[in-house]
């Protein structure tokens, strides 16, 4: 399971969210590069087609592949009063040859995208990871290289947070008041919910890079 | 040997009163009551004796470490006992007057024992009281021979001036920046408000951007449009299977091996993970049942009224014409290029099932037919047809007469009947081509039969006459056949049989999807173990 809180940023003010969560987390951030495959299954594994995606990390010299299965989110009133979205989450490193599995499973290619950006990763109470992409879009099948942006002049903001089913509500709320640190310059809220951007974003922006003069990490 | 117990100092240890007494400027004093409290004298001695204590321990320890004597431990943890309980008492007497002071030591040691009275000195540093004079002095300049409350409000008057000046000078200021339009001091803390325009695209954009992150639209690539680029990226060059596309390729499923050329499916088969070309008994000749050359250990006993290796004991013979023309249409298949069998095949389906016969052609057809519709439809499950059926082809030989009663599309008994005169014709196909067929043929409506077909078939004949249910006299043989073969299929799977049923009744228009509907019947095959062949059919079984 995760608690997961999606926000949204102008591309100018990645910077400025950099640097503060630079000061927050006090770890370099990590460079993400991730080809992600999303894969339906036929018709031949069931009723109800399964979403299936593939996460290939082209970060590092070896690309390494992850398989991910995004569940159904918990629903009713106790999630409504939760800040976070909470669903069920599976992961796991797989080999290169999943793809290949995948196809041989009767699962389809139905989109794919190409994440870039950063990362950074903070404890507090739960590990929290806070990924700062630009979605891309691929105009021919599987080329990477000419990956456009989706949306230029804005980047996607996501806070995730593993969580079991005795502890969510903690880690809920690591993730939200992890948020508030954050309200300067962007909203966050559950994936599907739209939040607009912060009127306050340009001068916090302004600031953060002023106190820093304007120092690259 | 000092400080061994981190005795906490009192903060004024060594109260200092002869040291400032004799200085002028007034001393900060500790309060007489606190320091009575404290009693320091007291604490003194305590510490005093403490020391001497723990030295006197020491002492002894290190006699007996010199005259290598084990000391008496009781003795020493007795006196250790002894010494920290002092120390402790020491140390909670000095916690209750601590609260006076502000700030007291956590922990004294050799290193700050020297510099702890210093720090804890209230006294200023000199600097900072000279400096503390001298503006003292600056601002009672002229008052300072005043009595003190006269003094007072001098000062009060001074500060009261200050003030006035102060709010004459915001008002001057406020004044000015109206008179010069400067908007007032607030300005930088207003919240900016958003141009509703912008917001809106802004809104736009962020809706784009979620919808595309999380449920993938507006990223979708048409599928005529998904074709692979000729330079994959690095990461995906070895990931993707070769040659057909990025979308899942079910093919080589119907590459079941055959004697003839033509209808070899291994050039067909681009996987090449069934179809080894040359290898596995691809094209190897199946001795016909009329040899008797059973390889399988199961061979079916000659009592069967309809054994299959002697077609002509075959209750209802199939007419020669039907014969002939079975023949003659799987002439011309075999003559056929590959990939217009399947269209010739439909064809002689057809016309076979006008003829109402499904015959020798008709089967020979239906192994092309599954095997070139897996080939055409992908199918992935079919591929595990072939791995199977190729090591048990000898086996399989005895299946494939029985496979040839397995008519896929009609139900006719004559059909059935014919089906096992054809096992001859079908011997030199390999078993998988068998299989294949044998698959096929599962669409007959009598749900046992079906079952029975699908089971392996080491017995041949009959196990066709299994489970015939009534009302279709005619198949009795092949049922009973059915029955003998230990596979037993029949009436195991009434939704499979009732959806083969179902498939049937298209016709033979619909061979592609009477075969695909094949496969879920096939697949619910029970049966596991009698049967040898039982793995390899249920893996036909799931074209």
């Amino acid at each position: 399971m995760e608690c997961v809180v999606q926000g949204i940023i102008e591309t100018q003010h990645v910077e400025a969210l950099q640097i503060l969560l630079q000061g927050l987390c006090g770890a370099p951030k990590e460079r993400i590069r991730v080809h992600e495959l999303c894969l339906k299954s036929g018709p031949n594994l069931g009723v109800v087609p399964s979403e299936v995606r593939l996460l290939c990390d082209l970060a590092q010299p070896t690309p390494s592949w992850t398989v991910r299965h995004v569940g159904g989110s918990m629903r009713g009133a106790g999630a409504e009063q939760i800040s976070v979205l909470v669903r069920t989450v599976v992961e796991s490193k797989v080999g290169n040859n999943a793809l290949r599995f995948f196809y041989a499973l009767g699962y389809k290619l139905d989109h794919e995208l190409l994440k870039i950006g950063f990362a950074f990763r903070f404890q507090k109470g739960a590990p929290i990871t806070i990924t700062v992409t630009s979605a891309n879009k691929m105009p021919r099948l599987h080329a990477t290289d000419e990956a456009v942006p989706v949306t230029p002049g804005i980047q996607l903001v996501e806070i995730t947070a593993p969580a079991a089913a005795d502890n969510y509500n903690d880690v809920a709320s690591a993730v939200s008041s992890f948020c508030e640190y954050l309200a300067p310059l962007l909203h966050l809220s559950k994936p599907g919910v739209s939040t607009g951007i912060v009127p306050t974003a340009a001068a916090a922006a302004a600031s953060l890079l002023s106190n820093s003069g304007g120092k690259t990490i | 040997m000092e400080n061994i117990g981190g005795v906490a100092l009192p903060q004024g240890y060594q109260p200092p009163p002869a040291a400032e007494g004799v200085a002028p400027p007034k001393v900060e004093r500790l309060n007489p009551v606190v320091q009575q409290q404290l009693n320091l004298e007291s604490v003194k001695t305590r510490a005093l004796g403490l020391y001497k204590a723990i030295s006197r321990i020491l002492e002894d320890f290190d006699a007996f470490a010199r005259t290598n004597s084990t000391p008496k431990w009781q003795d020493a943890l007795g006196q250790f006992s002894m010494v920290s309980m002092e120390l402790f008492n020491i140390v909670e007497d000095i916690k209750n007057v601590s609260k006076a002071f502000v700030v007291h030591p956590r922990n004294v040691n050799a290193e700050n024992a020297t510099i702890l009275p210093v720090m804890l000195s209230s006294k200023l540093l000199p600097e900072m009281e000279a400096e503390d004079n001298t503006k003292r002095e600056q601002l009672l300049y002229g008052i300072s021979g005043l009595p003190v409350h006269m003094q007072i409000e001098k000062l009060k008057a001074r500060i009261d001036m200050i003030g006035a000046a102060c709010e004459a000078a915001e008002k001057v200021i406020s004044d000015c920046r109206k008179a010069y339009g400067l908007g007032s001091r607030q300005g930088p803390t207003l919240v900016p408000t958003l141009d509703k325009v912008q917001a809106a695209k802004i809104q736009e954009q962020e809706n784009l951007l979620r919808a595309a992150v999380n449920y993938g639209e507006g990223l979708r690539i048409p599928a005529d449009q998904r074709q692979l680029p000729t330079s994959l990226p690095s990461h995906l060059v070895d990931v993707l299977p070769f040659g057909d596309g990025a979308q899942n390729l079910g093919d080589n499923s119907g590459t079941y091996v055959k004697n003839n050329p033509p209808f070899s499916s291994n050039s067909v088969n681009t996987q090449g993970v069934l179809q080894t070309p040359g290898g596995q008994l691809i094209g190897r000749s199946v001795p016909s049942p009329s040899n008797a050359a059973f390889d399988n250990a199961s061979t079916p006993p000659m009592a069967y009224a309809n054994s299959p290796r002697s077609s002509t004991n075959i209750a209802n013979t199939p007419s020669p014409q039907q014969q002939v023309q079975q023949q003659q249409q799987r002439q011309k298949i075999m003559q056929l290029p590959q990939h217009q069998q399947p269209l010739l095949v439909q064809q002689q389906l057809r016309q076979s099932s006008n003829a109402g016969v499904l015959g020798q052609g008709s089967i020979s057809q239906l192994h092309d037919i599954t095997g070139q519709t897996q080939q055409k439809f992908q199918q992935i499950t079919g591929q595990h047809q072939m791995p199977y059926s190729q090591p048990m082809l000898q086996q399989q030989f005895q299946n494939r007469q029985l496979q040839a009663a397995h008519m896929p599309h009609n139900i006719a008994q004559n059909q059935i009947n014919q089906g096992s005169q054809l096992r001859s014709h079908l011997n030199q196909f390999s078993g998988a081509a068998n299989s294949a067929l044998f698959n096929a043929a599962q669409t007959s409506p009598n749900s046992q039969m079906i079952t029975n077909m699908s089971a392996s078939m080491q017995s041949q004949l009959p196990r066709m006459q299994f489970g015939l249910t009534g009302g279709h006299p005619q198949r009795n043989l092949q049922s009973q056949m059915l029955n003998d073969q230990m596979f037993g299929m029949g009436g195991s799977n009434p939704a499979s049989m009732v959806a083969n049923l179902q498939q049937q009744q298209g016709g033979f228009g619909n061979i592609p999807t009477n075969t695909q509907n094949l496969q879920p019947g096939m697949v619910n095959l029970p049966n596991p173990t009698q049967n040898p062949n039982f793995p390899q059919q249920r893996q036909q079984n799931q074209q």
